[in-house]
């Protein structure tokens, strides 16, 4: 009787064995994360909307959190994707602290883009009428017990609680015995045998996210994309990997693939694989590479492999744009990747993302400028080019709406950062110490105030954010086809919230157009490729560049128009960059041996921030080729278009509460836009790819 | 005894060993770390740095957590949760969303119509303009240059030619918030007044001088409630939330009465 108890115990467990062995259990496993979701709410109508072949520059944001996102909520946000997208069409909302958020001009797309992790969970919780709010393990959730009159304090608890929700405290897994430890194993799904995680919460959050943007969704006259944030990271203490993804259908999955899928973006990649395979087509968004501790642009993978021509091939298929610039800083350059680069020194942002202190962001492979020349160097080894990337800029607003205007603008956590004094632009008042100094005090907290000139300062680093920025589509009507195709194509530009716009053409025929004619755009197309594009070598001619902008008419007018270079050297690999100003203003010509245009003679007042009306321009244009160019070697060209000088938030907020600016931050900004670049591919010949 | 109450009797029996377990847990100054909780650490600790911890780090990851929970305890203990901002603002919210809950989901058809009639302003669809220009740009003396150039036109019908536009030559059915955004309110006063297929100029812009050429205009009207039944009902909708909450607290308002020190300087 035993032996044949044991024995039908051996065959069982062997038939397992081999079942297992055979992969034969992959037929039982679905992928949950795969399931496929139409959210589409109305009838669309078929309407003929007008297309414009020389298309349209649309603007738009495509980083906004609502209080879905766990931390937004910690924020005090009660903002909800409805609230976020009235906002973008132009209507005002409130801020958590009780004023008016409105746009001087409706935008033309939007997407909320909430962290996909815990979606809609952090709510759940606090609510203690909740299934999942019974739980002993959530009562971590509800301490979040700060009187608000503390505002800046609280900071410090709430990113504890922030990092908490992002590490380990609250990811219990439930006993292997539990059933939904094998409902998460036969639907690939971990987030269900996670104790803290209830999935009909999440995915009626993520429903509602995605039902909003289709009700929202207007062709013809505002876009709008389901998306949402894939807030990954390399280890606990390293740099943020976050990327937003939007979906270029109402057609979605049933849930986002998060960081409890898997922390690396190639796992990622590889689920937008697979949802392209069924017909939905999304792409990836890096941003704040600023605060990635060098890590958003490394030379190797996730992993810490060498990068292959099949990783830059799925990157490149996945993140066709980079956000460079948002609230959190901008990642051009930093002053010590581009020391010739006199605006290298512009909105930088040099902490690590969420880090508790502000630890330093590493600025080697964390700016757009930087990757552009990794790409190549990479490519020059054999590799192919990971980072091939256009540009985009967003806002990342936790508040549903972004704050684009230097004069109105309430940064965007919320209750932390939505007033001046918070924000270190003003000076502290002697309650406000005497209250923060007791709070530090009695919660055994480092003072984080900073003495300058006899003033105290909030000194939390909200001082490096910035009022920006915008993504902008040249697209051919506002529809969410015809603007996603717009990022596929990397003819995209973005801007540090100005409306301001810019055209990019290279070919070897530009100098033929002329500038004054009506139809200099359709020649400018039909004769070149435009930003974004590759621009093949002719028989090793020199390229002819023809670069178009237009200022904000609401804003200040236009300073300068930059192209700016970089490539690698054939013989040794090295990376180099130059910057050439190729317009100025007022009739100025640019100095042939500095490559600068002379000082137009724009002025801010720092008193009131008005600035000089009689300089600057409307539009500028001009045809450019490049002095140094050399028809063997790699390289790329982006425009950087820059305004006349104007006033920085925090010089407006001074004025606006009568004291002077702080002395430490820079009075006045150049607001900005950047092209996509364009890439040089000269003839391949037989000293290329030398792999080392 | 009947098996029913067998049965509730085994689930209260089961119920109150369950709040004993929990209640004294509470009590005792016993942190208990289960097996679980254990492997749950550990195993999230490996998920994000990437290779199991060392024995020190177990160590720190276990003290960690050792003291949080005493903190935790203590700050219980302290009643740090109580009257908390955060926590009373939060169950202000919740009983808002229960009042709100109250409302009907689907508002009667007569509901939705008088709602409709009352705010038809918000569904009223916007008159657009279908329109050519050319444009002279204000680097350019563009007064002079586009007042010649009219002139020519009109007195010797040259061919009219301007500088190109950033955003091209013909504009098709944008509504007058369209034309402002690109052109600037000036431009937009100018369209308004214009008679149809007749070029004139030069009007201004932000950008410049223009000479425009206006081809149709589509009027603005009232869509019918079907047409707009989809946003009507969500706009019913969160009026209704509305007024209910107002409407609670006005109710229950009378009850309270709001004590503040008069002497008190603001």
């Amino acid at each position: 009787m035993k032996t044949s108890k044991s024995f039908i115990g051996l065959i069982i467990i062997s038939t397992i064995f081999v079942l297992y062995a055979t992969g034969f259990y992959k037929n039982f496993q679905s992928n949950s994360a795969l399931e496929i979701i139409d959210f589409s709410i109305k009838e669309t109508e078929k309407k003929n909307i007008p297309s414009n072949p020389n298309r349209i520059p649309l603007y738009g944001d495509l980083h906004v959190h609502t209080k879905y996102s766990f931390d937004a909520y910690i924020f005090g946000v009660t903002a909800t994707p409805y609230d976020a997208y009235k906002y973008a069409t132009g209507e005002a909302i409130k801020h958590p602290l009780g004023f008016d958020m409105k746009l001087k001009e409706p935008l033309d797309f939007y997407a909320v883009t909430d962290h996909g992790f815990y979606m809609g969970m952090i709510e759940n919780y606090a609510d203690t009428s909740s299934k999942m709010s019974k739980n002993e393990w959530t009562k971590p959730m509800h301490n979040l017990n700060r009187p608000e009159n503390v505002t800046v304090e609280s900071l410090g608890e709430r990113a504890d609680l922030f990092s908490s929700v992002l590490t380990q405290a609250i990811i219990q897994p439930y006993p292997y015995w539990h059933p939904k430890v094998w409902k998460a194993w036969f639907t690939k799904n971990i987030q269900v045998a996670l104790q803290s995680f209830d999935y009909d919460v999440h995915k009626s959050a993520w429903a509602d996210v995605a039902n909003t943007a289709e009700e929202f969704n207007e062709p013809g006259k505002f876009t709008t994309f389901i998306g949402y944030e894939f807030t990954t990271s390399t280890e606990v203490e390293g740099g943020n990997l976050h990327r937003n993804v939007i979906f270029n259908s109402s057609k979605a999955p049933i849930r986002p693939w998060t960081r409890i899928d898997s922390l690396n973006p190639e796992d990622l990649w590889t689920w937008m694989d697979g949802l392209r395979d069924k017909g939905v087509d999304s792409l990836a968004m890096p941003h704040n590479s600023n605060g990635s501790n060098g890590q958003m642009f490394e030379v190797e993978t996730f992993r810490g492999n060498p990068i292959s021509i099949e990783y830059s091939e799925k990157r490149m298929r996945n993140e066709p744009v980079v956000e460079i610039t948002q609230v959190k800083g901008t990642s051009d350059t930093h002053p010590l990747l581009s020391p010739d680069d006199e605006w290298a020194d512009f909105e930088i942002m040099d902490k690590r993302v969420g880090s508790r202190p502000p630890t330093y962001s590493m600025p080697q492979g964390g700016y757009v400028r930087d990757a552009y020349l990794r790409g190549l160097t990479l490519e020059w080894g054999g590799q192919g080019n990971p980072y091939k990337f256009g540009l985009i800029g967003s806002s990342d607003t936790h508040t549903g709406a972004g704050s684009f205007d230097e004069n109105n603008y309430w940064s965007k956590v919320g209750v932390l950062d939505g007033m001046d004094m918070s924000r270190g632009s003003v000076p502290l008042t002697q309650d406000r110490i005497d209250q923060l100094n007791e709070y530090a005090e009695i919660y055994d907290q480092p003072i984080s105030n900073k003495e300058l000139d006899g003033r105290t300062y909030a000194d939390v680093g909200f001082d490096q954010w910035s009022a920006s920025g915008l993504a902008v589509a040249w697209a051919e009507k506002n529809t969410r086809d015809a603007i996603f195709q717009a990022f596929k194509r990397k003819e995209t530009f973005a801007t540090t919230g100005t409306r301001m716009a810019v055209r990019f053409f290279a070919g070897f025929d530009m100098e033929s157009i002329d500038l004054n004619s009506e139809d200099m755009v359709q020649n400018a197309y039909a004769k070149g490729v435009t930003m974004g594009a590759d621009l093949f070598s002719e028989d090793n001619q020199t390229p002819q560049f023809l670069v178009w902008a237009q200022r904000d008419k609401l804003g200040a007018p236009l300073q300068r128009v930059q192209i700016i270079k970089g490539w690698v050297e054939n013989a040794s690999g090295t990376p180099k960059e130059e910057v050439y100003d190729v317009a100025c203003s007022d009739g100025l010509l640019v100095d042939p041996v500095t490559n600068r245009c002379p000082d137009n003679g724009a002025r801010v007042n720092i008193n009131d921030c008005s600035i000089s009306n009689d300089v600057g321009a409307g539009e500028l244009k001009t045809t450019w080729v490049d002095p140094d160019f050399d028809p063997t070697v790699k390289a790329f060209y982006y425009v950087r278009v820059l305004e006349n000088p104007t006033c920085r938030w925090s010089t407006w907020d001074a004025v606006k509460a009568g004291v002077s600016p702080r002395p430490d931050l820079h009075k006045t900004i150049q607001e900005r836009a950047w092209s996509s670049p364009i890439w040089y591919i000269p003839e391949s010949s037989e000293l290329d790819i030398i792999p080392l | 005894m009947s098996l029913r109450i067998l049965v509730f009797f085994v689930i209260g029996l089961f119920i109150f060993i369950l709040d004993i377990g929990f209640n004294s847990k509470q009590d005792s100054k016993d942190i208990y770390i289960s097996d679980q909780e254990l492997t749950s650490l550990l195993s999230a600790w490996q998920s994000q740095v990437g290779r199991p911890p060392s024995d020190e780090e177990i160590v720190n990851i276990i003290n960690n957590f050792v003291q949080e929970e005493i903190l935790y305890r203590e700050a219980l203990l302290l009643d740090l949760d109580q009257e908390d901002r955060i926590i009373k603002r939060r169950l202000a919210q919740k009983i808002t969303f229960l009042k709100q809950e109250t409302i009907p989901d689907d508002p009667s058809q007569e509901e939705l119509e008088k709602f409709f009639e009352q705010n038809k302003n918000n569904y009223y669809v916007p008159a657009t303009y279908s329109f050519s220009h050319h444009y002279f740009s204000k680097e350019s003396s563009a007064k002079e240059k586009a007042a010649r150039a009219f002139n020519d036109y009109q007195t010797n019908g040259t061919e009219l030619k301007g500088d190109p536009f950033f955003l091209g030559k013909n504009f098709y059915q944008n509504s007058a918030d369209e034309i402002k955004k690109n052109f600037g309110e000036l431009f937009f006063l100018a369209i308004e007044n214009l008679a149809l297929n007749k070029w004139s100029g030069p009007h201004e812009s932000a950008f410049g001088e223009h000479i425009i050429l206006l081809k149709e205009v589509t009027a603005g009207f009232s869509p019918p409630l079907e047409k707009v039944l989809l946003r009507v009902q969500q706009d019913y909708l969160l009026q209704a939330q509305d007024k209910a909450i107002t409407e609670y607290i006005n109710k229950i308002r009378s009850q309270y009465r709001v004590i503040i020190n008069p002497d008190y300087q603001f």
